[in-house]
């Protein structure tokens, strides 16, 4: 059964909206716009619609749209607004920020139902359209890629060699170029285009099936003539693809002969077969050619041993292998540890992300869509921690900076008395009583200055329990100072202890990195992640 | 006094409500009966008289959504008028004092008859 929030502050008017749905839906009610945030939180993945009132205390209808709005919610989840509000202010806000639809009091049964069922049917059918798209897209570049795949293998395969290259020249590709992307927008890159080279590099040798097996195989050093024939590849392999009959100008053909044509030219313009120089060569054929040159240092070939990576690095900057481009030089520089991590196979590019980020960009251009799979991914991972959490113990927070939404886990926020999920914290009561004003703008803006590079910091505190008054025993006033800070004033029956607040800052996956939040644990100083170093925290989930 | 009969007395609209809720008597009677214990008027009159004006405001558009849904149309019609006048929370208009008394006044006659019907 679908699940429907209804959320209204009078209890009256969200049983009468229950008894009018409950028939067809299973009901959960919100009193607030807060509570509304936390079990939208909980339970994003499993909601089908949103019956949200307009005027509440705390946090009203609106404020709920903009944090669902910021939190990338209302993509995939309709809302619909309740009220007797008839200032058509308020509805235009409300249109603005995403409303699907407006239900006036009084209510009417009939209204309610059918206004509840045609939004709901209107989103699960797109829902359904966006992940058919992808996956439809996705069948059918994979198939194209598949076949360019399997003749780069066949002319490899004449080469003896294990069909690696191929893919680790495309790999090697796209990583540069990605690089570059961000480096520079002189090339007009952008993703398409960088998909379109990194599946026509598979066929950069393409004109090695013309070449004699005694030669291409010959374990010793070339001779001139047998070099001359060798070089012959790439105009070979150029001509070909320029004799296709049909085809001729589609792009995927136009990148192929680029690239099989030029990728042994050289930047000082001492590479074949042309002799192009500079940017005259273009930098599809430019990036490729690196590629090439790093995969056949690092690689066992029949007439060399295999270089290190660091050793090809070195090569490569020395100029030892003909003169490249100084940007993509840069791009190398700063790309080495993951062209490393490729090379000893630990990681490939995500080909698939790509696709679906193309079909998502395609059908919403809304950077924050979370299509059905990634929420699911995430609403497990959330499981995951809180199940490790339970186990564990430990108090951890994670922070998203657009919704600006502060969420502790169930134990941190019981034992320091404080709301699991707090909107604006930077202005909340608690937080402000536990760790004042001036410390949370600190914070704040430290996490926010964390570079993508060197996202990890820490912190050490006091925290200073005092026990309340006239309560149970376990019941503490809690307030936290910095360790620096000198004379720190506490009764004597209060118990303090120096804690370590480990903090890591989370950044965008897609180029330019921008700042996205912040994940965090408080463990006790003395325990053993205090003297863990460079502390590896999952993306995700923050779990150490 | 049947509900019909307490509607018709205290200037309600029994028919409209009940064909809102697709005829269903019951249904009516049933929230009808939970009005006089609904915490909404209450929290108007504690934070009017404590001159807390935005949660006066916020309890008086709550009330008149009831009266909405419940056809009580001559309770909704004083409390969604005092809703306007509160409406601007920095500086209520003059009159809002005395639409409060009607308010006062129409929840008062509403709850006596909703009470003294038999449902």
């Amino acid at each position: 059964m679908e699940k429907i929030l209804i959320v209204d502050d009078s209890e009256m008017n969200r049983e009468m909206l229950s008894e009018m749905l409950e028939h067809d839906y299973e009901i959960l009610e919100a009193a607030d716009g807060k509570e509304a945030i936390s079990i939208l939180k909980d339970n994003i993945t499993c909601i089908s619609l949103v019956l949200l009132d307009m005027i509440m205390p705390e946090m009203n209808g609106i404020e709920v749209l903009d944090v669902m709005k910021k939190s990338g919610w209302l993509v995939d989840l309709p809302v619909i607004m309740i009220s007797a509000e008839e200032s058509s202010d308020v509805v235009h806000k409300a249109y603005e920020l995403g409303v699907t639809e407006f239900i006036r009091r009084p209510f009417d049964q009939l209204i309610v139902q059918k206004r509840c069922q045609n939004v709901i049917s209107l989103y699960s059918k797109q829902k359904k359209l966006a992940g058919l798209f992808a996956d439809q897209f996705y069948e059918r570049e994979k198939d194209s890629r598949l076949m360019i795949d399997i003749l780069a293998h066949i002319v490899e395969f004449r080469n003896n060699e294990s069909g690696m290259h191929v893919i680790h020249v495309q790999n090697y590709t796209e990583i540069l170029l990605k690089q570059l992307m961000q480096l520079t927008d002189k090339y007009d890159l952008d993703n398409d285009k960088i998909s379109l080279i990194t599946k026509t590099a598979a066929l950069h040798d393409v004109g090695k099936i013309c070449i004699p097996d005694e030669i291409l195989n010959k374990p010793g050093r070339l001779t001139d003539e047998e070099f001359k024939i060798m070089k012959s590849h790439s105009a070979i392999g150029s001509q070909m693809l320029a004799d296709l009959s049909f085809h001729k100008d589609e792009p995927l053909v136009k990148m192929a002969y680029t690239i099989a044509r030029w990728h042994h030219e050289r930047w000082d313009g001492r590479g074949y077969p042309d002799g192009l120089a500079g940017d005259d060569i273009p930098i599809a054929a430019q990036t490729v050619a690196l590629a090439d040159v790093y995969d056949a240092l690092t690689s066992e070939r029949c007439y060399k041993k295999a270089f290190s990576h660091a050793t090809a690095l070195e090569m490569i900057i020395k100029g030892e292998c003909g003169q490249f481009n100084p940007l993509l030089i840069d791009c190398l520089n700063t790309a080495a540890e993951e062209m490393r991590l490729v090379k000893e196979g630990g990681s490939t590019p995500n080909a698939e992300y790509d696709v679906r980020e193309f079909a998502l960009d395609l059908l919403k251009s809304n950077a924050l869509y979370s299509s059905d799979r990634l929420l699911h991914l995430l609403e497990y991972e959330k499981m995951k921690n809180r199940f490790f959490e339970g186990i564990t113990g430990g108090c951890s927070f994670e922070y998203t900076a657009k919704s600006q939404m502060l969420t502790v886990s169930a134990n941190a926020a019981k034992t320091l008395g404080i709301e699991e999920t707090i909107i604006d914290p930077i202005h909340n009561e608690q937080l402000i009583g536990i760790f004042g004003k001036e410390k949370l703008r600190e914070l704040k803006a430290k996490f926010r200055s964390l570079p993508p590079d060197n996202p990890i910091t820490q912190y050490n505190f006091h925290i200073i329990a005092t026990e309340k008054a006239n309560e149970e025993s376990s019941s503490y006033i809690f307030r936290i100072t910095d360790v620096s800070e000198s004379g720190v004033n506490c009764p004597a029956s209060a118990r303090h202890t120096v804690y370590k607040l480990i903090c890591r800052a989370a950044f965008t996956i897609a180029e330019p990195q921008r700042y996205t939040g912040v994940i965090g644990k408080l463990v006790p100083s003395e325990s053993e992640y205090g003297i863990m170093k460079g502390v590896d925290l999952n993306d995700l989930t923050g779990v150490l | 006094m049947t509900l019909r009969e307490c509607y018709d007395s205290i200037g309600a609209d029994f028919d409209g409500a009940v064909k809102r809720m697709c005829g269903k008597e019951s249904m009516l009677a049933k929230f009808a009966k939970k009005f006089p214990a609904d915490p909404t008027y209450q929290g108007l009159v504690s934070a009017f008289e404590s001159g807390d004006i935005p949660s006066a405001f916020r309890m008086a558009h709550t009330l008149k959504g009831l009266c909405l849904n419940l056809g009580l149309d001559k309770l909704q019609k004083s409390s969604s008028e005092l809703t306007e006048a509160l409406r601007n929370t920095e500086s209520p208009t003059p009159n809002a004092a005395e639409l409060y008394e009607i308010v006062k006044r129409d929840y008062e006659a509403t709850i006596n008859a909703i009470n003294s019907a038999d449902v």
